[in-house]
């Protein structure tokens, strides 16, 4: 990870003040519910995102990763624990963490750029100022020619980069992002990944990045966590020491095939256990026989 | 992926209505704008959406002039038949008036069309009339703009707020289903005038649709919408005018265009039972002082007035909202 990190360029006018964006989570249990049907989301998850740092946390689905950045984003309230953003308690959504959601989230009343307008007028800045930093954003996202449509008119892939641009007009420190691309087919998805890094590079903010894929999460990550299966606990960390910029072809190299078939050894397991749960022991049976001795614990 | 359509477009000759400008604005230049981002660290990637066709230009141009004519078609077709419609009734109404037709039904006593035509001419000349209609859409005008303020505000706090709507819901349901007209008695009492008592009845009618309408909006309001309104910096305040009232503005204007309709017939009724001037009171005495084409004046005239009222509402919902014309059922944002 500090490999990578290092690589990367001073910081910028934006981030004079020192380097900020520091995630620290804290013992961070999360549950639903009381008695008999309480459901234990996270458990203990400690975690820390270094300032300007990309993370990614992969892991089954149902294993608590939403609710890990919903707590973070300041959505939920953690049951234990805490989330410290540069020192400072998260006690509830703001500004200074720019969220980016699994599901379109554009106001579709607002134009395009009055969207990514909107967290700049919420603090009361002046509108020629944001007009122009909402139009300056957009053109680094190749959008700037739909400033005025609305965001039924976009594509998938454009609204997801509206989102992105949306989250970022408020100079936030961090980038939460929650499975933003699962909703795209997977050409818009190669594209939008190569257009997050550049934009990461470009404002050097931090990134706490949820997604269960794989290679997304590779090819994005300074560091990859893999949750297990509920109750979402860290089973694991793996730091990528892909050099950056990362382009498509390293997507073959012998050293993303190896973290790769690393990342998803760990992930079957969690993702059988996941099932086991959920299945009696004998709906698994035929799969039991290909998975690894911990699979097969669990199922049999 | 970007020469299937090519192919489709052209072959398909009756491409239906905006579907094909749109995919033409909506999906080229996607293509051609991502790759701006791209194109430094991986020209590989940039290829595939980059290819621009010329030829789709053409299809779409011409996909654009077969809907146009389609869509002229299909409105002259549409005026057509409406027209006849709209005459078939009055040549009916003529027939069994002008040949006094009695069966169950008793036709003789009503006035022709020409007779009504002639009284509304005559109408027009006395300034009773128009007082009578200016009367009428004042009590519309204040009674309907009160309903709009408290039932949007009010619809607005109890759908947001659960503690406010378990408070204060059982007192609206139960006033709910009593029809406006049944306020008529208790509202004479209960206003010093008689003016003051029509205008409320008035709003009693407008206001439950409204209420109704605009909690239901608001609860059907997208939560992410709300979450990425937070996490931008919106306070409550901001989160309710800039989020949440927007976001339920499509079922508040469904509300307005109800309330308007029930508020007339409300209106009607007041004016009938206990009214002074007022299009209902000049219908109503049209029947006492036997002047049959003035009832028959009146009764269009009303029909007229809230058909009026109703368009209003309409325009000002596609000048508020014009959005939704691009927003598909059951996808929001």
């Amino acid at each position: 990870m500090s490999a990578a990190m290092n690589a990367r360029p001073e910081p910028g006018p934006d981030q004079a003040a020192g380097a900020r964006g520091q995630i620290v989570i804290k013992r961070l249990s999360m549950s639903f519910g009381r008695g008999a049907s309480r459901v234990d989301a996270v458990q203990a998850v400690d975690l820390t995102v270094a300032p300007g740092e990309f993370v990614s946390i992969i892991g089954p689905s149902g294993c608590g990763k939403s609710t890990l950045l919903n707590v973070v984003a300041g959505f939920a309230t953690p049951s234990e624990g805490q989330v410290l953003l540069d020192g400072a308690p998260v006690t509830g959504p703001g500004p200074e963490r720019g969220v980016v959601f699994q599901q379109y989230s554009l106001f579709p009343w607002m134009s395009v750029r009055k969207n990514v307008e909107f967290g700049l007028k919420m603090q009361g800045v002046a509108t020629s100022r944001r007009e122009q930093t909402a139009r300056t954003l957009l053109g680094l996202a190749g959008l700037l020619a739909f400033e005025n449509h609305y965001p039924d008119q976009l594509s998938g892939g454009m609204k997801q980069r509206v989102g992105i641009v949306r989250a970022l007009a408020t100079s936030p420190q961090v980038l939460l992002m929650d499975e933003p691309f699962g909703a795209l087919d997977a050409q818009t998805r190669v594209v939008m990944q190569q257009i997050l890094t550049n934009m990461w590079q470009k404002f050097r903010l931090s990134v706490l990045f949820i997604t269960h894929d794989i290679e997304e999460a590779i090819f994005l990550s300074d560091r990859v966590f893999v949750m297990t299966a509920r109750p979402g606990r860290i089973k694991a960390e793996l730091p990528i020491p892909l050099p950056r910029p990362r382009t498509a072809e390293m997507m073959s190299s012998v050293e993303f095939t190896r973290i790769l078939h690393q990342l998803r050894h760990l992930i079957r397991e969690e993702s059988l256990a996941a099932m086991g749960h959920e299945l009696d022991a004998g709906g698994l049976e035929g799969f039991a026989t290909e998975v690894g001795p911990a699979g097969v614990q669990q199922i049999v | 992926m970007s020469s299937l359509p090519l192919h489709l477009i052209p072959s398909d000759g009756r491409a239906d209505e905006p579907a094909p400008p749109r995919a033409a604005s909506g999906g080229m230049p996607s293509a051609s704008g991502a790759p701006a981002l791209v194109a430094a660290p991986a020209p590989a990637m940039a290829g595939p959406p980059a290819v621009p066709g010329p030829a789709p230009d053409g299809a779409a141009a011409r996909g654009v002039l077969a809907a146009a004519v389609q869509a002229v078609r299909q409105q002259a077709v549409a005026l057509i038949l409406g027209a006849w419609s709209l005459g078939a009734m009055v040549l009916f109404w003529h027939l069994a008036t002008t040949y006094r037709w009695e069966f169950y039904i008793r036709f003789n006593n009503l006035p022709t069309p020409l007779e009504v035509a002639q009284q509304l001419g005559k109408a027009m000349d006395n300034t009773k009339f128009i007082h009578n209609v200016g009367m009428s859409l004042r009590r519309i005008g204040i009674g309907f703009a009160v309903a709009t303020v408290l039932g949007v505000g009010l619809g607005l706090a109890i759908g947001r707020y659960r503690l406010l709507r378990q408070l204060m819901f059982p007192a609206i349901e139960a006033l709910r289903p009593i029809p406006a007209i049944a306020w008529v008695p208790i509202s004479i009492m209960l206003w010093p005038d008689n003016e003051v008592s029509i205008v409320f009845i008035t709003f009693i009618g407008a206001f439950f649709p409204i209420l109704l309408n605009t909690v239901a909006g608001v609860q059907a309001v997208d939560a992410v919408l709300l979450r990425a309104g937070q996490c931008l910096g919106a306070r409550e305040p901001q989160l309710m005018w800039h989020v949440v009232l927007p976001g339920a503005a499509p079922q508040v204007f469904t509300g307005l265009a109800v309330g308007m309709g029930v508020a007339w017939v409300s209106l009607i009724a007041a004016e009938m039972i206990s009214g002074q001037f007022g299009v209902g009171y000049f219908t109503w005495e049209a029947y006492s002082l036997i002047s049959y084409a003035d009832i028959v004046l009146g009764m269009i005239t009303i029909g007229v007035l809230g058909l009026g009222c109703s368009w209003l509402i309409r325009a000002a919902s596609r000048w508020c909202l014009p959005w939704l014309v691009y927003s598909k059922p059951g996808s929001h944002a």
